[in-house]
């Protein structure tokens, strides 16, 4: 084997770190995505008994963003097993007492329940904030895309640019500025 | 008898005010007027003064933007389409640099008569300008005493909400469907 062939091998069965920057990233979209990084769908040698999924290191988790009124309307259910012991918790409840928790619900979720669940989530760290430790973030390699365009709000626009932006609609003859 | 008497006061009141007092202007009507409010000393002085338009320059109108000529649909309805929908423009809500043209300095969306566009669009821009405040975008657009800061609002405020625009003219919000389900 040529050392080029050996390095191709290495490149082919080594496990690959992602990251993903799950700000202002839908938790539920995003975890289609990071799944198949985790679970190795995106090779071409995939197969469900070759372990070749790779690592997904999720950034800023606190600052993901949910649709619409989902917030408040989203609960999650949990049982303990004695009677009575159902409890719903709604998702800015469980942000608050734990900001990783969406995205790994979402995830776990995302896939199918098999024993081998388990063993793929060991290989998702995810971090509320943008530190990471170093020996964590001295492995990655590659940066997962953003499905969506982290909004820019007006306040960070340069005041400048924001008077020369184009205008589609000019004030009435008789209209007093406010 | 009563409302014989309340018709004839009725009457002289419009006669007397209506357009007498309506029609009074000190300055200019026909011209956009910011105003400003000087003291000097003790007296304050409160004047409206003719500006001209700061957007005249920049404005973009769908006349003057070159398009290749196959809208024959449009030319041929009886109704010209109003600038918005004669742009074209795929507005989302994150777009705060055109969003803020169509409200006041306080946040307010602009009524149909100032902004001059068609029910629908002025229905349409006007739920995109409260996503985008919900989602704390425009922050320095707003009242005084306003949480103008996400992240200092209560509960399910202060985390961030993005809006889907398809959900601005469905009658009935489908719920969430939950896709992990099994």
């Amino acid at each position: 084997m040529s050392a080029a062939k050996r390095v191709q091998q290495w490149a082919a069965f080594a496990r690959t770190w992602h990251i993903f920057d799950c700000k202002w990233q839908d938790p539920y979209d995003s975890a289609n995505i990071i799944k198949k990084y985790l679970m190795g769908l995106h090779k071409p040698i995939y197969h469900p008994m070759n372990d070749c999924g790779d690592v997904v290191v999720c950034i800023n988790s606190k600052e993901i963003a949910l649709r619409g009124d989902e917030w408040r309307k989203r609960a999650y259910f949990h049982h303990t097993g004695y009677p009575g012991g159902a409890s719903w918790t709604l998702a800015w409840e469980l942000h608050n007492k734990d900001p990783t928790l969406i995205i790994k619900k979402a995830v776990y979720r995302s896939m199918k329940g098999n024993l081998q669940r388990r063993h793929t989530m060991e290989r998702l760290f995810i971090y509320p904030g943008q530190e990471v430790p170093q020996d964590v973030m001295q492995n990655v390699t590659n940066q997962i895309r953003q499905l969506r365009l982290v909004p820019t709000r007006l306040d960070q626009i340069p005041e400048e640019v924001a008077k020369t932006y184009p205008k589609v609609m000019d004030y009435p003859e008789d209209y007093v500025l406010k | 008898m009563a409302g014989l008497v309340r018709a004839g006061f009725s009457l002289t009141r419009n006669a007397i005010f209506s357009t007498s007092v309506r029609s009074i202007a000190t300055t200019a009507q026909l011209n956009l007027k910011a105003i400003r409010e000087q003291t000097e000393g003790s007296t304050l002085v409160v004047e409206g003064v003719t500006v001209p338009s700061p957007r005249t320059e920049l404005l973009i109108r769908a006349e003057n933007v070159p398009v290749p000529a196959e809208d024959t649909a449009l030319s041929t309805s009886e109704k010209p389409p109003c600038y918005m929908c004669a742009l074209g423009l795929d507005v989302k809500h994150t777009d705060v640099l055109i969003l803020s043209q169509f409200v006041r300095s306080d946040g307010c969306m602009l009524p149909r008569r100032i902004t001059g566009l068609c029910r629908r669009q002025q229905k349409k821009i006007g739920k995109m300008v409260s996503m985008a405040q919900k989602a704390g975008l425009m922050i320095n657009l707003t009242p005084e005493k306003c949480k103008k800061d996400p992240t200092k609002r209560r509960e399910y405020k202060k985390f961030n909400t993005y809006f889907d625009e398809r959900t601005i003219f469905m009658r009935k919000i489908p719920k969430p469907e939950d896709r992990f389900k099994r």
